[in-house]
């Protein structure tokens, strides 16, 4: 992937254990901070990052990946399967 | 005569995200989404992002849902059907094709238009808008435009807003010879103040955008397809293509001959209802009344309208969800990044605290009615969006913090504790 930043999860609990923003997708609309502001943050480039990859449950996460209106959020099992976008 | 428990008219970000609520709380309901497009969810925000025109993301990236979703989740999806008007005592819905729905909950979440450009000559003669014009609301607009630009070489933009910064980004990166009319005497006249505005303008300028500001067109040239337009003080440009980006028009028409009580866009309590019963209203239409800022406002931006969406369909399953929400907006081009939050508007009761400032290229406004925080622009500050959304949304008393609001090196998360 071209323009990628990966953030691991290790929540317990959690079939989700990576996070991954493509940058080059991502406009920030910001729609995931809307879901979970405890989980992404803009930076300066206006791009959404992970601030803390573990600080919400699996069904918020997911939201907050389907809110995005570029669908830059990816997600990954622990096998490394993409669980979002299917 | 088909009956849906849930009729949802509005096929777009709202009207989906009530679906979608819809059914993860109840799998039985009938859900049923009136579109007068023919596309199933698509991502309207795409629509002016350069890197979807120029081809930098795929075509097929543009589509939020899969074809087949709205069957697996058995929501029944009416494309490219109109609503006519509905009769609030005898709960049913007709479309412009003569067929009648019966529905338990409705939700009107319609969206807007967009302005038409008001100058007699951008119609042809027979009232069509000339070949070049484009605007910039559905799939079908972001299509005419993918394809002239490939071919056109100067190209103006109307408005002073996002549609039209957007746009001027884009089209600049596809080499055309760009300029930007405002009507105003600055950018974004009066949501930012001329200071902010001018930081976009020099942003534009170094680009090679030429902005001309004051500026209002007489005339189109060109009979069937523009090539050129000229302005009020004579000045003649070369063009063909316009891209019109002067705000949006509200189609309440048949909404308010159905009995809906309407202003600006229809009118709602907190909890998204209208003034008739299970009537609901949800996205860029909604005029709504908002509890975090007290008082009645409209949002036209895709996280309000999902946000929305969601709420509303709480409401129609009986589950009562004031909206409470710190709604925010952000764009970027030609280097700067611009975010706008909450209520944004300048007022005779409101407090401006400035931020940073132009010279350091990073200056945010923040807005304040008595002793709390109601919204911002910010220009090169979104990195700080979540802090104030917060301090909004907690009703932070910062009568006592204004030299750390001012103070552009002192972190605002220090103010949430």
């Amino acid at each position: 992937m071209a323009n990628t930043k990966e953030y691991i999860r290790n929540k317990e609990g959690s079939k989700i254990s990576k996070v991954v923003v493509d940058r080059d997708l991502c406009i920030g609309a910001a729609s995931c901070i809307a879901v979970s502001g405890a989980t992404y943050e803009l930076d300066g480039e206006n791009k959404a990052i992970v601030i803390d990859p573990n600080a919400v449950d699996d069904t918020t996460l997911v939201m907050s990946a389907e809110s995005c209106p570029t669908k830059a959020i990816l997600l990954f099992d622990k096998e490394g399967k993409q669980v979002f976008p299917k | 005569m088909d009956k849906y428990k849930y009729l949802i008219v509005g096929g777009g970000a709202a009207g989906v995200s009530a679906a979608e609520t819809i059914r993860e709380n109840d799998k039985e309901g009938r859900v049923g989404i009136i579109s007068d497009e023919p596309y199933i969810l698509y991502s309207r925000v795409m629509l002016s992002k350069p890197n979807f025109f120029l081809g930098k993301i795929p075509f097929e990236s543009v589509w939020m849902k899969k074809e087949d979703w709205y069957k697996t989740n058995n929501i029944d999806f009416l494309g490219g059907k109109i609503a006519k008007n509905f009769d609030a005592t005898a709960k049913t819905l007709t479309l412009t094709d003569g067929t009648t729905f019966a529905y338990e909950k409705l939700l009107l979440a319609t969206g807007v238009n967009a302005r038409e450009w008001n100058v007699p000559s951008a119609k042809t003669a027979d009232g069509k808008t000339k070949k070049g014009i484009h605007y910039l609301r559905t799939l079908e607009d972001g299509k005419g435009i993918m394809e002239q630009i490939k071919t056109a070489k100067r190209a103006i933009t109307v408005g002073g807003g996002f549609i039209s910064f957007e746009m001027a980004d884009l089209l600049k990166l596809a080499g055309l010879e760009t300029t930007m009319l405002l009507r105003e005497s600055y950018f974004w006249e009066p949501i930012l103040d001329s200071a902010s505005a001018k930081m976009l303008e020099d942003a534009l300028a170094k680009a090679g955008v030429k902005v001309i500001k004051n500026a209002e067109v007489a005339e189109v040239l060109g009979a069937d397809s523009l090539e050129g337009v000229i302005l009020k003080d004579g000045t003649k440009i070369q063009c063909d293509m316009v891209m019109c980006g002067i705000g949006v028009t509200y189609p309440l028409e048949w909404i308010k001959a159905s009995g809906v009580a309407v202003q600006k866009g229809i009118l709602a309590n907190e909890f998204l209802e209208t003034n008739l019963p299970d009537v609901w209203t949800a996205g860029d239409v909604a005029e709504y009344s908002d509890i975090l800022l007290e008082e009645r406002t409209i949002m036209g931006n895709w996280v309000n309208a999902k946000e929305q969406g969601r709420t509303a369909a709480l409401n129609m399953m009986g589950k009562k969800t004031p909206f409470k929400f710190v709604s925010f907006y952000t764009t970027s081009g030609f280097g700067m990044n611009i975010a706008f939050v909450g209520d944004a508007s300048a007022g005779p009761d409101r407090v401006i605290i400035p931020r940073g400032s132009p010279e350091i290229n990073s200056y945010a406004r923040i807005i304040a009615v008595g002793k709390e925080l109601i919204g911002a622009t910010m220009i090169n500050r979104t990195v700080e969006m979540n802090a104030i959304s917060k301090l909004i949304e907690n009703n932070v008393d910062i009568s006592a913090k204004l030299a750390e609001l001012a103070d552009p090196n002192f972190d605002l998360k220090k103010l949430l504790n």
